[in-house]
């Protein structure tokens, strides 16, 4: 896939979307379902990188982007998710306060409670590719919980998962991979 | 008239404090608060909070969008960019060097157990994303109005296989036609 094309593509999904994973939905209609340039397995792997490194969440995009095309698709993934943030300054300059404007509020809130919808529809196909075990299950629902009832960093999370993955394996409770 | 920060100051502060810390973009804009504006006074209370609130309705990661707004307060233009490329490319480049180490590792059978167990973990972070992004909307519209919306979205892409794009564009032109005011 030409990375200019891949460019336009993540830019059609962060420009549309108004935080980080909120891109995901379009991301994964546009290069799982259509293009098959990028698997379930990659895009979840994508959102792990992510929330193991600092750095704001939208990063995924730059990780979907070398999956997809190697170095040069990640240089469009970056820019994909760099070129929205430019919007803002035309909003500082002449927007300022009417941005708070009742109309754009509501506006706004539509499109992001849409996204939230969107995004846990994209979740389920995800979910599909990661349950490859009971123990994944297990370890999906309790990252659901701590991230619910503690303020333990995702770091953490992420690299727990990882550590009962591997016990598990290693005392033969995961079977299929 | 006060001496302009200079860029490499922008540079510095957005590249030290946007790419390092852990926590996702709340934590991060409550580092560069008391960086910029309890230490350094760069700017005040309120160019601060405008930045933020305008970062949310800007496209994209609402991070890069607020350090972007808050450099160009600061040097316009030039302090805007400065700011954007600190923000993000290091943190972009030590993402490609994870990546390319996952996709090394993935074909090891020990590694690849552990990938697993961190990408279900993923699933259970995406599906909490959903609730973080809709939480702020639950205190402003009533209870009824989140999950219509939210299902409506859920239940087009899922059973009727219609574009994400076409979803949130139709969400849009909802929001603009409701009556504004508490829903």
């Amino acid at each position: 896939m030409n990375a200019f094309v891949l460019y336009l593509v993540l830019l059609k999904a962060t420009v549309t979307s108004f935080a980080g994973l909120a891109s995901l939905p379009v991301v994964r209609d546009e290069l799982v379902v259509k293009r098959h340039v990028l698997t379930d397995t990659q895009l979840n792997e994508a959102v792990v990188i992510t929330r193991a490194t600092p750095g704001p969440v939208g990063l995924y995009v730059v990780s979907v982007g070398y999956f997809a095309r190697g170095v040069p698709g990640a240089v469009a993934g970056w820019l994909a998710m760099v070129t929205p943030a430019l919007l803002i300054i035309p909003l500082v300059h002449f927007a300022g306060r009417k941005a708070e404007h009742p109309r754009v509020k509501a506006v706004l809130e539509a499109v992001v409670l849409a996204s939230a919808g969107l995004l846990l529809a994209a979740s389920l196909p995800l979910a599909r590719a990661a349950f490859t075990d009971p123990v994944m299950l297990a370890i999906a629902t309790a990252t659901i919980v701590l991230m619910a009832k503690t303020k333990i960093d995702t770091l953490w999370i992420i690299l727990g998962a990882a550590l009962v993955a591997w016990a598990a394996s290693a005392l033969m409770f995961v079977t299929t991979l | 008239m006060p001496t302009p920060i200079r860029l490499r100051h922008i540079v510095g502060m957005f590249a030290r404090y946007a790419n390092l810390t852990f926590g996702g973009g709340s934590a991060t804009v409550a580092v560069l608060h008391r960086e910029i504006v309890d230490k350094r006074n760069w700017i005040d209370e309120h160019c601060f909070a405008l930045c933020y609130a305008l970062c949310r309705l800007t496209p994209g990661t609402n991070l890069l969008a607020f350090c972007t707004g808050v450099g160009w307060s600061l040097r316009r233009w030039p302090g805007g960019l400065a700011a954007l490329l600190a923000a993000s490319i290091p943190c972009s480049i030590l993402v490609i060097l994870v990546t390319v180490f996952v996709e090394h590792w993935s074909n090891n059978a020990t590694a690849a157990v552990a990938i697993q167990g961190a990408t279900a973990a993923a699933v259970g972070i995406t599906i909490m994303t959903c609730w973080t992004i809709a939480k702020p909307h639950v205190q402003r519209a009533s209870w009824t109005y989140v999950v219509i919306i939210v299902a409506a979205a859920f239940s087009l892409e899922v059973v009727f296989s219609v574009p994400p794009i076409r979803v949130l564009l139709g969400a849009a032109v909802l929001g603009a036609l409701l009556p504004v005011g508490k829903r």
